[in-house]
C-alpha cells in the first residue's frame, strides 16, 4: 500500500504548520512537520537598533507569549549591559509572567487540546456537554489576560515592561483584585485537573526522550534562571546555550531545528515538571505527585496535564507575590555601560526561550533567538513517526486526528518557531 | 441568513486572531451571529469551498504560498478586511533597513537563498500590494472593541472608515503630559489612533505600532527631533520600525533629498 497522509493546515495551533507522512509498501517512509510560516528575519531587523527598540520588536515575534519574549529580551540586554533590576521590578515581571502562563495554558488546555480528547472539532461545539469546563477555561484565560494588561500594559504587545523597570506601576486596587481573583479560580482549575483523570491517554507513540528546562538557582520551582538543565543530568550556563540547541536549517521548514548531542529533545510544561517538578509545593505539588507516573517520560500527551498543574501553581503563588510587591519599594535600574554581550533565558509557556545579544556603543550588533517550538520539532516528528508505525500495524486507516493530536500536545507556536507564521498546503 | 465569514492568518505573530479569541465574553455570541466557515486557529472544522461575505486576513504576504492563499481568499470573498499592522503595512518584517537589502537579510539568517525549498520566500508586503482591500482595522495587534464595532457594522452592510486623527488626539483626551515636549521620541503625531494612547499613558513614547496615518507630516517631526538634539540616523530607524513599505519609500526619498543614502 502506498499512501501519503497530508494534514494541512494544522488546526488549533498558533500559526500554521502541517504534517506529511509518506507510507510505502505498508511502511512509514517519511515523516515531516512542515512549517509554511513565512520568514520574518527578526534576528536581522533588530541589528542596528537600540536595546529598547529591540525589546519592542522582539515582543512581536509571538502574540501569545509576548511577555516571555519581552522578558527574555530584557534579561539579555540587562546581562549584556550589567543592569541589576530592582526587587520590585523582578517581582512584577514574575507576576506578568504568571499571567501569561495562565492565559496561554488555559487557552491550550481547555480550548485547543481537550476538544480532541472529548471528541469535538472545537471548544464551541464542546460547550453543549461541557459548559462549565469551557466557561472555566475562558474565565482563567480572561484572568491571565487581565494580569498581563495590568502589569504589562496590554493583553498583547504591551510596552510597559522595560529594560531596568516599568513605565507605570499597577495600582494597589488592581493588585488586590488580582490576588482575590486568583484565590477564587483555584477550584476552577482543580475541576479541570480532575477531568484529566477520566481521560484515556493513548499509548501508541511511547518512547523515552530528553527533557530540557531552566534550573532556578535558589532551589525552587520556577520559570526564570541563568542555568539550563538536561534530564540526562548535565547543566549549562545561559551563555553555553548553543551546546544544547545546535540549530540547523532543514529544507521543509522556515523554522530551524535543534538537537542535543545529536538527539531530539522536548521543552515545555512536561519538561519542567520532569526536570524540577519535585520542587513543587502546595496543592500543585500534591496533584503532581498524585498524577505522575513513568509514562510521562515517554508520552507527550502528558504535556497537557502538566500545563494544568502549572496553572494551579501560578494561582497558588500569586497572593503572596502580590503582598510582597505591595511592600517592596520601587527603584529604576540604570546602566553606565553601552557595550557587552548577554544571553537571557526564561521559560515561555511552551518551553525554554533564549535571546542572545552583542551590543556595541548602544546599538545591537548581533542577535539570536531560539524559541521553544524550534526545539520541539524534531521530537514531534519522532513521536508522529512512532504513532504512524503503530497505527499502521494495528491496521487503523484513519490516523489523521491521532497524529494531529500529537503535534497539538506540544502546543506548537509556529509564529515563534519561524519568527513568522502561516500554513496550508497542496 | 447568517453572514458567512472566514478568519485567516498569513505571516505574522497571530496576535490579531488571538485578540479575536480574546473576546472571551463575546466569543460565543460572535460564533452565533456569524457562520464561521474558516478559523483554523480555533477550529478543525473549516470549509474552504464556499463563498464568503467577509474575510478577515491578518499577516503580511511573505511566501509564494501566502500569496496563493490570499488570491484564493480574495476571489471567494465579497468584502476583504485587512486586520492588523502586518496585513495593512507589512509589519516589522517589512521595515526599511536602508542599503541592507531583504535578500541579504534572508541569507544571513538561513545561510543561502535556497536553503528552504518548501515554498519561495518573498519580501514581506501588505495585502494591498497584491489585492483590493475593502476595509482595514489597524493595530499591533487589533483591539477587541474596534473589532467588535467593525463586525457589528459589517452585519448591516456598512463598510466603515477609520478615524483619521493621530494618537495625539487620544493622548490629549487623557490629559497626558506631551512626551515630545519633554524631549522623548514619541511617534504619536504620525500614528493611527485607536489604542487609547496606551504607551504615552504608561510614560513611554509611542513606537508607532498602529501604523502611519494617511497624511503624516513625517518631515516636520524629523526636523523637530533633530532640533531636540537627536541624530538623523536614530530618528530614521525609529520611524522605520512600524513604518511599513509605504513609509519606507518616503524615507528613502527624504534621505536622497538630504543627500544621504
Amino acid at each position: 500500500m502506498n499512501k501519503k497522509i497530508v494534514i494541512e493546515p494544522m488546526a488549533r495551533v498558533e500559526g500554521h504548520g502541517g504534517i506529511e507522512v509518506v507510507i510505502e509498501d505498508n511502511q512509514v517512509k517519511d515523516v515531516t512537520v512542515d512549517i509554511f510560516e513565512g520568514p520574518r528575519l527578526i534576528e536581522q531587523v533588530t541589528v542596528g537598533k537600540t536595546p529598547d527598540e529591540a525589546v519592542s520588536i522582539t515582543s512581536r515575534i509571538c502574540a501569545i507569549c509576548y511577555i516571555s519574549h519581552r522578558f527574555a529580551d530584557i534579561r539579555a540586554h540587562e546581562r549584556a549591559l550589567k543592569i541589576k533590576p530592582g526587587e520590585k521590578t523582578k517581582l512584577l515581571r514574575k507576576l506578568a509572567h504568571y499571567g501569561e502562563m495562565i492565559e496561554s495554558h488555559s487557552l491550550h488546555y481547555y480550548l485547543l487540546a481537550l476538544p480532541d480528547f472529548l471528541g469535538y472539532p472545537d471548544a464551541i461545539t464542546m460547550t453543549g456537554r461541557f459548559p462549565e469546563e469551557v466557561a472555566g477555561g475562558l474565565e482563567l484565560k480572561k484572568f491571565g489576560n487581565r494580569v498581563m494588561e495590568i502589569v504589562g500594559g496590554r493583553r498583547i504587545h504591551g510596552e510597559n515592561m522595560r529594560i531596568g523597570g516599568f513605565g507605570k506601576l499597577p495600582s494597589e486596587e488592581d493588585l488586590e483584585w488580582i490576588k482575590e481573583k486568583a484565590l477564587m479560580l483555584i477550584p476552577t482549575i482543580e475541576r479541570g485537573i480532575n477531568l484529566w483523570k477520566e481521560l484515556e491517554i493513548p499509548d501508541y507513540l511511547e518512547e523515552e526522550t530528553i527533557f530540557v528546562s531552566v534550573l532556578p538557582e535558589d532551589g525552587t520551582f520556577g520559570f526564570v534562571a541563568d542555568t539550563i538543565v538536561v534530564s540526562t543530568g548535565e547543566k549549562y550556563d545561559a551563555e553555553e546555550y548553543e551546546k544544547v540547541t545546535n540549530e540547523r536549517v532543514v529544507p521543509h521548514s522556515f523554522a530551524k531545528r535543534c538537537r542535543y548531542k545529536g538527539k531530539p529533545y522536548t521543552v515545555g510544561a512536561l519538561a519542567r515538571l520532569i526536570n524540577i517538578g519535585d520542587r513543587l509545593d502546595g496543592m500543585a505539588g500534591e496533584y503532581f505527585r498524585k498524577l505522575y507516573n513513568d509514562r510521562w517520560k515517554r508520552n507527550p500527551f502528558y504535556n497537557n496535564i502538566a500545563q494544568a498543574i502549572e496553572i494551579l501553581y501560578c494561582l497558588e503563588k500569586i497572593p503572596s507575590l502580590v503582598d510582597k510587591i505591595k511592600s517592596t519599594p520601587y527603584k529604576e535600574a540604570k546602566s553606565g555601560k553601552d557595550s557587552g554581550e548577554g544571553t537571557g533565558l526564561v521559560e515561555a509557556p511552551r518551553g525554554l526561550l533564549i535571546h542572545h545579544y552583542k551590543i556595541e556603543k548602544g546599538l545591537v550588533k548581533y542577535a539570536n533567538y531560539i524559541a521553544p517550538t524550534t526545539q520541539n520539532l524534531d521530537d514531534m516528528e519522532k513521536y508522529i513517526r512512532n504513532a504512524a508505525e503503530k497505527l499502521l500495524e494495528k491496521k487503523i486507516q484513519d490516523m489523521e486526528l491521532p497524529l494531529e493530536m500529537i503535534m497539538r500536545a506540544y502546543d506548537p507556536c509556529i509564529s515563534c518557531s519561524v519568527h513568522m507564521v502561516k500554513i496550508i498546503r497542496k | 441568513m447568517k453572514p458567512k465569514i472566514g478568519i485567516y492568518g498569513l505571516t505574522g505573530c497571530a496576535g490579531d486572531q488571538l485578540n479575536i479569541l480574546n473576546c472571551e465574553d463575546e466569543l460565543l455570541k460572535l460564533f452565533d451571529i456569524f457562520e464561521i466557515k474558516s478559523f483554523v486557529m480555533a477550529s478543525r472544522a473549516a470549509d474552504e469551498s464556499v463563498e464568503l461575505d467577509v474575510a478577515f486576513v491578518e499577516g503580511s504576504v511573505s511566501t509564494a504560498k501566502d500569496l496563493e492563499d490570499l488570491l484564493a481568499i480574495r476571489k471567494k470573498s465579497k468584502i476583504l478586511v485587512a486586520i492588523g499592522h502586518c496585513a495593512i503595512y507589512g509589519g516589522v518584517q517589512a521595515m526599511f533597513m536602508g542599503k541592507e537589502e531583504w535578500i541579504e537579510r534572508y541569507q544571513k539568517v538561513y545561510g543561502k537563498q535556497d536553503a528552504v525549498t518548501l515554498t519561495a520566500p518573498l519580501e514581506p508586503k501588505p495585502l494591498s500590494a497584491y489585492v483590493k482591500v475593502d476595509a482595514a482595522l489597524p493595530g499591533c495587534p487589533i483591539e477587541k472593541e474596534p473589532f467588535l464595532k467593525l463586525a457589528g457594522m459589517l452585519i448591516h452592510g456598512v463598510v466603515p472608515k477609520n478615524p483619521d486623527y493621530p494618537v495625539c488626539a487620544e493622548c490629549r483626551w487623557k490629559e497626558n503630559e506631551c512626551l515630545l515636549l519633554k524631549g522623548e521620541i514619541c511617534l504619536g503625531p504620525l500614528t493611527n489612533s485607536g489604542c487609547g494612547a496606551i504607551c504615552p499613558s504608561h510614560n513611554t513614547g509611542c513606537i508607532g505600532c498602529w501604523g502611519p496615518i494617511a497624511e503624516e507630516n513625517y518631515a516636520a517631526e524629523i526636523k523637530l527631533l533633530i532640533d531636540k538634539g537627536y541624530d538623523l540616523d536614530a530618528v530614521i530607524k525609529r520611524f522605520s520600525i512600524f513604518g511599513g513599505t509605504e513609509r519606507a519609500e518616503k524615507l528613502r526619498k527624504f534621505l536622497e533629498k538630504e543627500g544621504r543614502k
